[in-house]
């Protein structure tokens, strides 16, 4: 039948019904909001975590003491692990080096207030020591000057390659090269900028400094944190898995750790790092899905009522239909049609609210702003099943409904 | 011979429970219709007049007895098959003209042309001319709330004709207008007639009924009398 009529008497009896209609379109915005909502949210981070690890660069694994997150048993069990010092990552440095590209020793703090003159940061500026290799298996870029080299480190020098936030906020004129700044009461000369990286969860990874690992145990280093990181880049992609085992050999050996035990470390790549973050997402974006499939499931059941009234109320009308001649499809598929339109106009605001909420959340976050159109997709047609499904008991009473009783009705 | 007897009802009775209370709308009714008669129905209020004709055009089924509509026993049909001859044989005016309040007068009339899966060009240029047909070219996208009773009466006349059935089953079709306009549905009803169909009225006024051929009189849900009119009136 005329699909555009069966519309507009669905949007007419939605204005019939004002407080009834708008509390289910509402609920159904909600459902779809919730649905598209965490479906932005989840894309956003994924993308913004992937363009993250992209730019850590491929092929690199760490080795550290205590692996990057932890449950509250692991960290029972594990907590008794001896540090990695400097001293068992200097050797294993010596021993890895001809068969990766790079290998470089890090350790940091953060929570740091840097000094320029009268300018300073805020105490939160993260400070790292590193090496030369440090640069390259990081991906770290120069932006201005040099970055550490090993004589930096191996001759303890005080001298610091600073990130954008810093240049900006301590340097708003004039190049910081060469200028001397105060970190934890040392004084360092500044030899390098890094470029600008942007922020991962609104946290920027520009508001940073190296300085040469050495020099941070010496001075900087928490005391309860002395354990340093180790991060191996290999020689090619398809090496990395025969560089790891290589590695973790080594760094057995160096910590004693009797072939009978685990390792006395943990080792991970940006792979597992982000598998972890996707796995995170995952339930964000399922507990997003979910409550919008209990809100869509209130939602349907207001449908329903809604659709039933509206069957009531045209009970004369759907007499004369059936009397002129309507079979019990035409019925049926008029009010079915209804219902669907219902849930369509709840989901249209549900998609521009889920879309407006997934790009504050992104913009809050700091993280790419993901638009996922195939989630508008799936919300049509979650909607369209809606109508199908919630309209079909209504649709299908006013088909049985017998004429002459229908027309008598008042 | 049984060949041209389209309508015939046999011992038809209906009755309707109202709680404890059985109402007999129609006790026993046996009546046969020809292709092509003119028959008027007439009895007091009450007498199942309605009752007989929303049976005869198939929108209600008997309590008892049988219906054959064109030598088919309207019992074993199904919904959908009964809707087919309401859309496509049978044009019914009702008492109570049931028209849809929310749809103009031309919608109205369009609506039979909709389930016969007429086009929609076609449908309002039919619909147009069965509304010119009953003077009402003008009143095309008005509500019905917007038409008085005649009008109202003119536009439920137009959407029985509209799909041109070869039944016309009218339920008091003149009983809201006045003489003049009377007389001109009364001329549509003899020329449709005419044109090989047939036509059954339901009327008290013996005025109107002078035009049918034959006259059926009920009383209490039975037939008192049925009687060939010697010279029908013609408009
Ligand atoms: N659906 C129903 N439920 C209960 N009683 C009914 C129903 N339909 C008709 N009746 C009763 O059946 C009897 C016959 O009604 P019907 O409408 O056929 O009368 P009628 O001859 O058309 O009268 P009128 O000239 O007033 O239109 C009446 O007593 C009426 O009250
Ligand atoms: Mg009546």
């Amino acid at each position: 039948m005329n699909i555009f009529e069966s519309v507009i008497l669905a949007i007419d009896a939605v204005r019939s019904h004002k407080l009834r209609s708008s509390l289910t379109l509402f609920s159904i915005a909600i459902g779809i909001f919730a649905i598209i909502g965490s479906g932005t949210a989840v894309t956003s981070l994924n993308e913004t975590v992937s363009k993250q690890m992209a730019e850590m660069g491929e092929g690199v694994f760490v080795l550290q003491k205590f692996p990057p997150v932890m449950s509250n048993d692991m960290w029972k069990k594990l907590r008794g692990r001896k540090d990695i010092n400097f001293q068992q990552a200097k050797l294993f440095q010596q021993k890895m080096i001809e068969n990766a590209e790079a290998v470089g020793i890090e350790n940091s703090t953060g929570g740091i207030k840097v000094k320029y003159g009268n300018l300073s940061t805020d105490q939160n500026v993260s400070v790292a020591g590193g090496d030369d290799a440090y640069f390259i298996t990081t991906n770290i870029m120069i932006e201005y000057g040099r970055p550490l080299n090993s004589e930096d480190v191996s001759m303890n020098r005080r001298v610091v390659v600073i990130g954008d936030d810093l240049v900006k906020k301590l340097f708003p004129v004039g190049s910081p090269l060469g200028k001397i700044i105060t970190i934890k009461k040392q004084n360092f000369t500044v030899i390098g900028t890094i470029k600008r990286r942007g922020s991962v969860l609104g946290q920027s990874l520009d508001n940073r400094v190296i300085i040469p690992i050495t020099v941070f145990m010496k001075y900087i280093a928490d005391e309860w944190d002395v354990s340093v990181a180790i991060s191996v880049k290999a020689l090619s992609l398809d090496k990395v898995d025969e560089t790891m085992d290589e590695a973790i050999g080594i760094m057995r050996g160096i910590r004693g750790d009797q072939p009978w035990m685990e390792s006395s470390f943990a080792y991970y790549t940006n792979n597992t790092l982000s598998e972890q973050f996707e796995g995170f997402t995952k339930y964000v974006g399922f507990f997003g899905i979910g409550a919008g499939i209990v809100a869509l499931v209130v939602a349907g059941v207001g449908i329903m009522n809604i659709m039933l009234v509206t069957v009531k109320e045209r009970t004369r009308e759907i007499g004369v239909r059936k009397a002129l001649g309507a079979k019990r499809r035409w019925i049926l598929q008029q009010f079915i049609i209804e219902a669907i339109t219902l849930c369509q106009l709840g989901g249209g605001i549900g998609i521009i609210l889920g879309l407006m909420g997934g790009v504050f959340l992104s913009l809050i976050l700091g993280t790419v702003v993901a638009v996922p159109l195939h989630w508008i997709g799936i919300s049509i047609g979650v909607c369209t099943f809606l109508g199908v499904f919630f309209g079909a008991y209504p649709a299908w009473k006013a088909s049985k409904l017998d004429p002459i009783e229908a027309l008598r009705y008042e | 011979m049984n060949n041209d007897i389209i309508i015939n009802i046999e011992d038809v009775a209906k009755t309707y429970q109202m709680g404890a209370e059985t109402v007999h709308a129609l006790r026993s009714v046996s009546l046969q219709i020809r292709k092509n008669e003119y028959i008027a129905i007439m009895g007091p209020s009450g007498s199942g007049k309605s009752t007989m004709m929303n049976i005869v055009g198939c929108l209600d089924t008997p309590t008892k007895g049988t219906y054959l509509f064109e030598n088919e026993n309207v019992a074993t049909m199904n919904d959908n098959e009964l809707a087919d001859i309401r859309n496509r044989k049978i044009g019914f005016v009702f008492q109570t003209f049931n028209l849809l309040a929310r749809a103009s007068t031309l919608k109205n009339v369009e609506l039979p042309l909709v389930y016969a899966g007429v086009k929609k060009d076609e449908r309002q240029q039919r619909a147009f001319a069965a509304l010119e047909s009953v003077g009402l070219q003008d009143r095309t996208h008005h509500k019905p709330n917007e038409l008085s009773g005649g009008q109202r009466q003119r536009v439920a006349i137009a959407r029985a004709l509209v799909t041109k059935p070869s039944i016309i089953l009218a339920d008091e079709p003149t009983g809201n207008l006045d003489s003049k306009t009377g007389v001109e549905i009364m001329r549509l009803f003899g020329e449709l007639w005419k044109n090989g169909n047939t036509v059954i009225l339901v009327t008290h006024e013996e005025d109107i009924a002078r035009h049918a051929h034959r006259i059926v009189r009920i009383r209490d849900g039975m037939i008192e009398s049925d009687t060939i009119n010697p010279s029908p009136a013609e408009v």
